[in-house]
């Protein structure tokens, strides 16, 4: 599965180099990998890429963990009481619904050019997804947990955090999964919009210099990050799968 | 201490709801009394109430009206119930599921897990503590919910179609087991099932009710001797009673007597 994966990258890395080679396309169309190797190499060297990559990576966490907290948050008030989620529900599908790209500009006219306005994107994309994911998972829990709890007389606390909590956490780390690639969008749109540093901010200044070969490095970075994120929760959730599902 | 006459007293206790198209009754007006440390089968077709009266009994649903009196000197669950599913948390272990009523009420871990381990054993699970519930088989699964419910100890035991969802050999081999546990610990056990042979091999008493509208038809006391086994089923005196309640079954509500 691995060898195969690694043997498709290969085989599109020779296609690539044979295109640029064979029909001679100049560099500033499209530059051969090793052009744009040598420019990742150049810009870790000289224009401290690890540090960009840092903050873009900071961002992202820092996005994805707000916005999954206040996506649970959410869910569980929504999930008790349905009155609050019918009037906040417009709200939340304005905001899901208005183009995340809109957004950008208004989140940095209110925060400024730092990392704020971009994990506060971040966040509000990771929020629909957990949250509706906390609220399936709660609102369908089964029946008979609900009785167990009600015979054993437990806590609305015992109940949330020993029953519903864990009943509900296959549909959170889905809503997670899913998640995952939203927020990459995000980070990059919010550093697209304004930014002095981070991936996307190396992306901008690649286009306005017309350096192709920035451009498709930092792309092909953003993949591969993306890429690991999405495996790492997904790892997670077939992981807990296994434990929270009977069958 | 002596033994309560009245461990469980009901008096015109009835159910209706309301749907769609009115009201409908869910249970008639029923009263029995029930002393400490008896077996009571309830037996009838669905849509007789008998799951509504031990849910009633319970304190899952409320009643329309009537009382019922649970003489047990103010315990915080008096009640064990077993459900017709197993309905372990799926995400603990068996031991951390026989023990969660405990853990819940504030006992410590160590208490706990001997608490647990005794009952893991009674149940015949010895040796699958470790285990999780998808692990196992569903008669496994029903010993353990069955530990779960006997874990604090309630006095009174509400078994709600217990093995409506194991297959027969496990059936009879789960009340022989049942009849072990009972005889052992002296609870007060109220098992609903719609099988007449299993009420009549287990009970004191069987309560016979009928549906549309659900109503306690009649309370047959068995006479079969203690303790039970494989004698019992070639007892005539057994399948006498099986026949009677088959017979109390058919004949329309209203019409006996």
């Amino acid at each position: 599965m691995i060898l195969r994966g690694i043997a498709g990258l290969i085989a599109t890395l020779v296609l690539w180099t044979a295109i640029v080679f064979i029909f001679q396309v100049p560099s500033y169309l499209l530059p051969g990998p090793m052009e744009v190797l040598n420019r990742l190499v150049f810009l870790f060297e000289n224009a401290k890429l690890l540090r960009h990559i840092g903050v873009t990576l900071t961002e992202i966490v820092a996005g994805f963990v707000l916005g999954t907290v206040i996506g649970i948050l959410a869910g569980v008030v929504f999930a008790r009481l349905p009155r609050v989620e019918r009037f906040a529900t417009p709200l939340i599908l304005l905001l899901q619904t208005a183009p995340k790209i809109a957004i950008a500009p208004l989140l940095l006219l209110w925060l400024g050019i730092g990392p704020t306005p971009k994990i506060v994107l971040i966040a509000i994309v990771t929020f629909f997804p957990v949250m509706s994911g906390m609220v399936t998972g709660l609102r369908y829990g089964e029946g008979s947990f609900r009785d167990l709890a009600a015979v054993l007389k437990l806590s609305p606390w015992q109940s949330f955090w020993h029953i519903e909590l864990p009943s509900a956490l296959p549909a959170v780390l889905a809503g997670m999964a899913v998640a995952t690639t939203l927020a990459m969008t995000a980070a990059v749109i919010g550093e697209l919009m304004g930014a002095n540093e981070g991936i996307g901010y190396l992306l901008s200044s690649g286009q306005e210099n017309s350096d192709t070969a920035v451009v498709i490095g930092m792309v092909l970075l953003l993949s591969m990050i993306g890429w690991a994120f999405y495996e790492i929760i997904e790892l997670i959730r077939r992981r807990s799968l296994g434990r929270f599902q009977l069958s | 201490m002596s033994q309560s006459e009245r461990m469980i007293d009901i008096a015109g206790v009835h159910k209706t709801f309301v749907a769609d198209h009115g009201t409908v009754t869910a249970l008639e007006p029923v009263s029995i009394t029930i002393k400490e440390g008896e077996f009571i089968s309830i037996v009838g077709p669905s849509g007789c109430g008998k799951s509504t009266l031990l849910r009633l009994i319970s304190g899952l649903d409320q009643a329309s009206g009537g009382s019922i009196k649970l003489d047990v000197s103010g315990r915080k669950r008096p009640v064990g119930f077993v459900f017709q599913e197993p309905v372990l948390l799926p995400w603990k272990t068996i031991i951390d599921n026989v023990r969660f009523p405990l853990d819940t009420s504030g006992i410590s871990r160590g208490q706990g897990d001997k608490t647990a381990l005794d009952l893991i054993k009674m149940v015949g699970l010895a040796g699958f503590e470790k285990a999780l519930p998808r692990q196992l088989s569903g008669g496994m699964r029903q010993r353990a919910a069955i530990a779960r419910a006997l874990s604090d100890d309630p006095p009174i035991l509400l078994m709600d179609e217990p093995f409506s969802a194991v297959d027969l050999l496990t059936r009879d081999n789960l009340n022989d087991e049942l009849l072990r546990i009972w005889q052992s610990t002296g609870k007060t056990i109220l098992l609903v099932t719609h099988s007449v042979e299993e009420a009549a091999y287990l009970a004191d008493r069987v309560m016979v009710m009928t549906a549309r509208p659900g109503k306690l038809k009649c309370v047959h006391n068995v006479e079969l001797l203690r303790p039970r086994g494989e004698e019992t089923k070639l007892d005539p005196a057994y399948h006498a009673l099986v026949a009677q309640l088959r017979r109390d079954l058919r004949t329309p509500a209203g019409e006996a007597h």
